[in-house]
């Protein structure tokens, strides 16, 4: 792939012509010494790229120019290495119609000098890519983190130094159009927790009800600490596959997105759902008490007596982890639960229920619990 | 390009239209300044050319195609043997555009200078900043920038150049008046009248003292005008029609920022914004003068050997001496800020004598998490708003930004995890006490 980018620099005899002039072609085109590419800013992407230039005592024109390439010329900078004090940017020109600049640079000694130029370029897109592969008994996984670089900014990047804002930079060649993966991340056995969760606002309550089998969302839960060996930096968004082991081989078991994780908080895959859990929720009291009503004999505001029952049946041979998310409007206290609770906020609470293998029929998982909303009159908020 | 031309005709006055071809001498430009405002796109124009004047009439020529000339506003004054030289009316005629004629009357044989001044629109000026922020975020070198682009179809070339910041009122755009060629009443309007300097936003302006290289050993000259600031580069320059020169302004190490997050929902929705705070005073080691409005890349260097980061890009406000300034550089997911609602209870219940609810007060529980991912302190800005009539409860401190809204300004250390809690009691209807 042919550099598209070009980088001239004009001696100093030549550059005394009056600057509309000055668009002679190059006299010397100083290879790169480094190039530095960072991801970290999620919105950019940053090129950095130090050339060696002699120069001479006095002014000299330095020419920068692109074509086919989409930089943002308002963020070119450049920088002096060797002699940051010494050698000094006069100014900056830019010609009518063209992708180029020219910098009059004064020297006060003919040398070599490193200059650091950067810019933000268009066309490289990264992507941050999880493949996971879980063990049979779903308790760890190995998880690979991987960098996909899409390089479509119509430059070369050679032998360039990536970084994504951790770890160490990566040093690699990506072309023009090229794709790369690289492998950023490796953790083996890295624990994971199996939920699954029925949500009272998002499935039915009774599946008898259901021309099919309900499915319950199934997740992986991993959290981003050093007990799983992660803790370092913060997850970032990307697609995470998952596969699992089998006798030969792997299968694969779902996919989802990845949202952003900071350390110590945990990422939730949505991975499929299981058909093996039958979650059957009834509303066994519903009642109004604690009428208030006004002299025209109509109720103004009451209290709400509810009392929930849910039936859960769980036909694996394995034990299984369900969450129970409930949804709890207004202004309300718990009277009696038979097991505990987590809220979550206001209007949510969560019942995390360890469900024994085969526990179906009379060996169920039976959850009651009793409600009472107060001061109702029916406009009770359920979100904030 | 030269587009701007000037002739002396012969003596004899011509009537018709061919006799502007009768050329004596094409005196050129000795000197040219342009003072180039930022506010409009408006430049000011003065020149001074040389022209050799017979005794008694003369005709003069300025014709200006292809360029941005504000025809109302060209002016022609003898610097030389000035009352001896004298302006009988001025000409523009009949079919032509962009060109007029000076009847002059010179009692003087020979070489007169002369000063030409006219606006001109398509030159502009604007400031930029560059913020390279150090890795703990607690100090940056800011340096600033004038960038001047010239698209007024004409070269000025070896031109001193003065910028001036401050907002000047223009009743009609020096743009549109270019473009009719001839002086011509608007509709509406029986005259044309062009105020500059009437008025400028508080405060004077223009900072970027502009600092040529020592090697040209230029100077800059900075005076204060009014309501604007004037500051004129040393040396001259050439900016050619359709280019851009960027100059460096001023560059100051060490200028101590406080990196700062802020999480206000109502304006800048559910992420956290960051902000980079500094001070234009003597104790940031700035303060000389006021920074004109511009943009602003902001970069940070993370490794030993100064690798850049691009934290953001902004526009910051005209920012007089003494002024605290933000620069707001787009959201950081590595500071989380994310409140909720923990409880709810609606009580004090109140009945008029129908039996009706009339009053009701709420009370809700906010938890507010807050986490920094990043391994430098950070100081966070949260900004609630309630309506009605409410009472804030909370161990946390808190400060009252106005009638609805507090504050809660915090640091967090590096990796730290904490919340933020306080009560929300709010009296509706008759139980309202204010």
């Amino acid at each position: 792939m042919k550099v598209l980018k070009t980088f001239s620099i004009f001696a100093a005899a030549l550059m005394l012509t009056d600057a509309a002039q000055a668009r002679v072609k190059l006299v010397a085109l100083p290879a790169r010494a480094r190039v530095v590419v960072s991801l970290a800013n999620l919105q950019a992407t940053l090129v950095e790229e130090e050339r060696i230039i002699t120069l001479q005592k006095g002014v000299n024109k330095i020419d920068f120019s692109w074509k086919g390439v989409s930089i943002d010329p308002a963020s070119i900078q450049i920088r002096m290495l060797d002699q940051p004090g010494k050698v000094k940017v006069l100014n900056t020109s830019y010609p009518p119609n063209e992708q180029a600049l020219i910098w009059e640079i004064a020297s006060p000694a003919a040398s070599a000098e490193r200059m650091r130029i950067s810019y933000l370029l268009q066309g490289i897109t990264r992507q941050v890519v999880y493949k996971a592969t879980a063990e049979t008994d779903e308790t760890t996984l190995t998880l690979r983190n991987y960098l996909r670089i899409r390089n479509h900014s119509g430059e070369d990047l050679d032998k360039a130094e990536i970084g994504i804002g951790y770890g160490a930079n990566f040093k690699r060649t990506v072309q023009h159009q090229e794709t790369i993966e690289l492998l950023s991340e490796r953790i083996e056995k890295l624990p994971i927790k199996k939920i699954l969760t029925w949500d009272s606002k998002q499935l039915p309550w009774d599946p008898e009800y259901e021309k099919k089998t309900v499915g319950i969302p199934l997740n992986y839960v991993i959290k981003n600490d050093k007990a799983s060996k992660l803790g370092v930096h913060t997850l970032l968004p990307g697609k995470v596959r998952i596969f699992i082991k089998t006798k030969e081989g792997v299968a694969f078991t779902g996919e989802d997105w990845g949202g952003l994780t900071p350390v110590d908080r945990e990422m939730k895959l949505y991975i499929g759902q299981s058909r093996e859990v039958k979650v059957v929720q009834r509303k066994t009291t519903d009642e109004r008490v604690n009428l208030r009503r006004n002299n025209g004999n109509r109720v103004v505001m009451w209290d709400q007596n509810e009392v929930y029952k849910v039936e859960i049946q769980n036909f694996k041979t394995t034990p299984v982890t369900l969450v129970v998310r409930e949804h709890i409007p207004g202004y309300w206290t718990m009277i009696e639960s038979t097991h505990k609770y987590d809220k979550k906020d206001a209007f949510t609470i969560e019942y995390t229920l360890e469900l024994p293998a085969k526990s179906t029929g009379d060996k169920n998982t039976t959850l009651t619990f009793n409600v009472r909303r107060k001061n109702v009159q029916g406009n009770e908020p359920s979100t904030y | 390009m030269k587009r701007l031309f000037i002739i002396l005709l012969a003596a004899v006055c011509l009537p018709n239209a061919q006799a502007r071809i009768n050329v004596t001498s094409l005196p050129g430009r000795d000197s040219v300044q342009l003072t180039i405002y930022n506010s409009a796109d408006l430049t000011l124009v003065k020149e001074t050319r040389t022209l050799t004047l017979k005794k008694g009439r003369n005709r003069l020529e300025f014709s200006w195609a292809g360029t941005l000339i504000d025809p109302t506003s060209v002016e022609f004054r003898p610097i030389t043997h000035a009352d001896e030289v004298e302006i009988l009316d001025i000409r523009f005629p009949p079919r032509v555009t962009n060109t007029l004629e000076w009847n002059i009357h010179s009692e003087f044989a020979g070489e007169v200078k002369t000063e030409i001044r006219y606006f001109t629109s398509g030159i502009t000026w604007n400031a930029d900043y560059v913020c390279e922020a150090n890795a703990n975020e607690n100090q940056m070198t800011f340096a600033g920038n004038v960038r001047i682009t010239n698209r007024s179809g004409e070269d000025y070339p070896k031109a001193q150049i003065r910028l001036v910041v401050g907002v000047v009122r223009l009743v009609e755009k020096i743009i549109d008046l270019a473009r009719q060629g001839q002086p011509a009443p608007p509709a509406g309007v029986s005259r044309p009248t062009l105020e500059t300097a009437t008025r400028a936003r508080a405060g004077n302006a223009l900072g970027a003292a502009l600092r040529e290289a020592e090697e040209r050993q230029n100077e800059v000259v900075k005076e204060a005008l009014g309501e604007y600031f004037l500051y004129t580069v040393g040396g001259r320059d050439t900016i050619a029609n359709g280019w851009s020169k960027r100059l460096p302004s001023f560059n100051t190490a060490e200028v101590p920022i406080v990196s700062y997050y802020k999480y206000e929902k109502e304006r800048y929705g559910a992420g956290v914004m960051r902000f980079y705070k500094f001070k234009n005073d003597e104790k940031s080691k700035l303060g000389k003068e006021p920074l004109p409005d511009g943009s602003v890349m902001a970069f940070r260097t993370v490794t030993q050997d100064n690798l850049y980061n691009f934290v953001g890009r902004t526009a910051v406000k005209y920012i007089p001496i003494d002024e605290e300034v933000e620069m707001q550089l787009g959201n950081d997911a590595e500071v989380r800020i994310a409140p909720k609602m923990m409880n709810w209870q609606k009580d004090a219940i109140h009945f008029d004598k129908n039996g009706n609810v009339t009053g009701w007060t709420t009370k809700a529980t906010w938890q507010i998490e807050l986490q920094n991912s990043k391994s430098i302190p950070v100081t966070i800005d949260i900004r609630r708003t309630f309506p009605g009539d409410w009472e804030v409860a909370t161990e946390d401190k808190f400060e009252k930004v106005d009638a609805k809204k507090i504050k809660f300004v915090l640091q967090l250390n590096p990796g730290e995890k904490r919340t933020l809690n306080y009560t929300l009691t709010t009296r509706h209807g008759t139980n309202a006490t204010k």
